[in-house]
């Protein structure tokens, strides 16, 4: 079998936030004992609501957060102890909010040549080649090159971060929301251009959205986020035409397609929104669940394999 | 008898922009009308200058603009703010723009009673929680004594709507309420809006910028594109027939799962939606749109092209299904 592209085992994250000068400091463990691995050429989505530990799966993949357990390998390497420069060639991330994530007072050209300026030792030239060839795939133009951030749209901004990530022709890709900023018909035209960019240059992603119907369109394989750990992965199409866990089937209820005559589906969940600090005993999803049962409140669910995936509940067991 | 909201040919220019061009539409008691169209087209201009709160520099013109018979024109801002918050309130996408940081969420929800009505404070307490409960809020006592900033952005926004009930309001107006949330938490702000309508009879003036959301929550849309409604219709009809370009391009961009294949794909809208100067004449789409022809640069026609469905185009029925 040929190496994974990402390959993460175990792992985990804790933070302590603090709460003033005398409350004990908050322990928030963000994700929570997380094993999985992406094959080159696919795309791993990760789907979850706000504050369930997405973002920080993906910084501590791109190596920028380090792990408080458990380990990450890029290419059959580990992340830990890479040099910097290896590790920026083989993997690159696009942020959700195009509006701070590119320094406003750069040109987009000189944005774009960021990476392969600390890469050192190239010249102006081919720097100067590899920029207008970032350009040219995302569909800027070489005066859109010239431009500041603040005179672009937020869906050419957004093209310039992709620009930015592909200049080093990585293998790797960890788009964190890449469209939740962005108006609906942008976001058709940026999910078209990464679908081709990955088609083209046979590129590895992984996806972050809290929107399924967004992933669907690019994943290959699903992987769902509750409270810091993956409560069900599988293959796109199964997990779309058979959820198994009750907060996939929550999250799939509350994708508004637009046809007339459904109105609001009840997705159930309640009103408390889970907290990082205050992981509840048992299931953690149990408290929100409708069909959550009494084992749920007691014992934490073990993982069950299916053929196409695996699901974290007792309902699925 | 005439609408709860009248809105005819509206006009909105901010110096060298004209950012609504000609617009017009009702909302009916009872009523969810949705204006939809993509982030710069005029929708919270709109909003705005229902409500008497343009920016400075906002000029407004209309040939109608009337709350329950009232012409509104020309209210004056002490008449226009004792209508906002008491029959007619506004929510907003982000609450943080409408709550006060400094004040619990049950000092804020009282002192709207308070303001508009005189209600005793005990009584404006006990309206509140009876509102906190009815959004759906599990633990109301908690939630008055608390700070905007120590909820959830789902949380703020149940109070935000709760705080706009605080007065029995008939008309509502929601810029893209749930926009800055998760879909989990939209569904259930969506669902809830729609029920507090029916309990309550209210005229929901509903911005969004989804299709999705459109289809399930509106009784009668309005396409927006560039400052003039595009198209408009009542729903079923709407999403039966569409038949404007812009609002053909907007459906083919929304995701819905099982529909599309991976890798085939998604409709999109190439461009942006384009700064219009005030005197432009013409479709404001063309640079945009696929069917664009000579005439689209002249004066365009609003023709009926089905039951209460008009639209703006040269195209004689529109789109071809
Ligand atoms: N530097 C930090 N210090 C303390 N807590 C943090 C830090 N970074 C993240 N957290 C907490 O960890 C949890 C997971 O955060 P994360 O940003 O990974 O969520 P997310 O799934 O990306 O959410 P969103 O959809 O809002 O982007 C949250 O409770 C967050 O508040
Ligand atoms: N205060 C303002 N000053 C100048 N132009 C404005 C102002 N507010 C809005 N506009 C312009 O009016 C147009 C419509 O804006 P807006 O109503 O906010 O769009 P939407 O809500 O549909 O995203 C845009 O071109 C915007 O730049
Ligand atoms: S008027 Fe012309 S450019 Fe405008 S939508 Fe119709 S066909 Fe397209
Ligand atoms: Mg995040
Ligand atoms: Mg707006």
């Amino acid at each position: 079998m040929s190496t994974p592209a990402i390959e993460v085992r175990g792992l985990r994250r804790e933070f302590r936030a603090s709460q003033g000068l005398f409350a004990p400091p908050r322990r928030v463990i963000a994700v929570d004992d997380v094993s999985f691995s992406v094959p080159a050429g696919s795309v791993l989505g990760v789907v979850g609501e706000s504050g369930c530990g997405k973002t920080t799966l993906a910084r501590m993949i791109l190596g920028l957060m380090e792990p408080s357990a458990g380990e990450v390998l890029v290419d059959g390497k580990r992340l830990d102890g890479m040099d910097r420069r290896a590790r920026a060639r083989l993997i690159q991330p696009v942020f959700q909010d195009p509006f701070s994530s590119l320094n406003p007072r750069r040109r987009v050209r000189d944005i774009i040549a960021m990476p392969l300026v600390a890469q050192g030792n190239v010249t102006t030239l081919e720097i100067d080649r590899r920029v207008a060839e970032s350009l040219e795939r995302v569909g800027l133009s070489t005066e859109q090159g010239t431009r500041f951030p603040s005179q672009l749209s937020g869906g050419q901004r957004q093209r310039v971060a992709i620009a930015r990530a592909l200049v080093l022709r990585p293998r790797i890709v960890v788009c964190d929301e890449p469209t939740s900023a962005l108006d609906v018909s942008v976001q058709a035209q940026i999910l078209n251009l990464l679908a081709e960019l990955r088609r083209d240059l046979g590129l590895t992603y992984l996806f972050i959205s809290h929107n399924l119907a967004v992933v669907e369109h690019v994943a290959s394989e699903v992987a769902v986020m509750y409270l810091g750990r993956i409560v069900e992965r599988r293959e796109s199409e199964a997990l779309f035409r058979d959820p198994r866990h009750p907060y996939t089937r929550a999250l799939l209820d509350s994708v508004l397609t637009p046809e007339p005559g459904l109105g609001v589906p009840d997705v159930g969940l309640g009103d408390i929104m889970p907290d990082p600090a205050n992981i509840p005993p048992g299931c953690r999803f149990h408290p929100r669940g409708p069909a959550c049962f009494a084992p749920c409140a007691a014992t934490a669910p073990r993982i069950t394999s299916l053929e196409d995936g695996l699901v974290e509940c007792h309902l699925a067991g | 008898m005439s609408a709860l909201l009248d809105i005819e040919d509206l006009r909105v220019t901010f110096g060298g922009t004209a950012a609504v061009r000609g617009i017009s539409l009702t909302v009916e008691k009872g009523e969810t009308h949705c204006l939809v169209g993509e982030s710069g087209c005029g929708k919270s201009v709109t909003s705005l200058a229902v409500m008497g709160l343009l920016a400075k520099g906002g000029k407004r013109d209309a040939a109608r603009l009337s709350f329950a018979g009232d012409d509104i024109r020309d209210y004056n801002e002490a008449q226009m703010s004792r209508l906002r918050g008491d029959r007619m309130a506004m929510i907003f996408q982000e609450p943080m723009t409408s709550l006060n940081p400094a004040y619990t969420v049950g000092s804020q929800m009282t002192e709207v009673l308070r303001r508009h009505r005189g209600t005793p404070r005990a009584q404006a307490v006990d309206r509140a929680v009876e509102l906190l409960t009815r959004v759906g809020i599990t633990a109301p006592g908690l939630r008055l004594g608390q700070f905007p900033h120590q909820l959830s952005g789902g949380l703020r926004q149940r109070v935000m709507i709760a705080m706009a009930l605080m007065c029995d309001p008939e008309l509502l107006i929601a810029d893209e309420p749930t926009t800055a949330l998760d879909v989990t938490v939209q569904a259930q702000i969506l669902r809830l809006l729609a029920e507090l309508q029916k309990d309550l009879g209210l005229g929901i003036l509903l911005i969004t910028h989804d299709l999705g959301i459109v289809a399930r929550v509106a009784d009668r849309v309005s396409v927006m594109y560039a400052g003039e409604v595009v198209e408009s219709a009542p729903t079923a009809e709407l999403f039966r027939a569409p038949r404007h370009p812009y609002t053909r391009g907007l459906l083919s961009c929304v995701p819905v799962p099982g529909k599309v294949k991976r890798d085939e794909p998604l409709g999109s809208i190439p461009g942006v939606v384009p700064r219009i100067p005030p005197g432009f004449t013409g479709c404001a789409f063309r640079d945009r749109c696929s069917f664009a022809e000579a005439a689209c640069a002249g004066t365009l026609p609003r023709r009926n092209v089905g039951p209460a469905h008009e639209m703006l185009c040269v195209l004689p029925e529109g789109v071809p299904a």
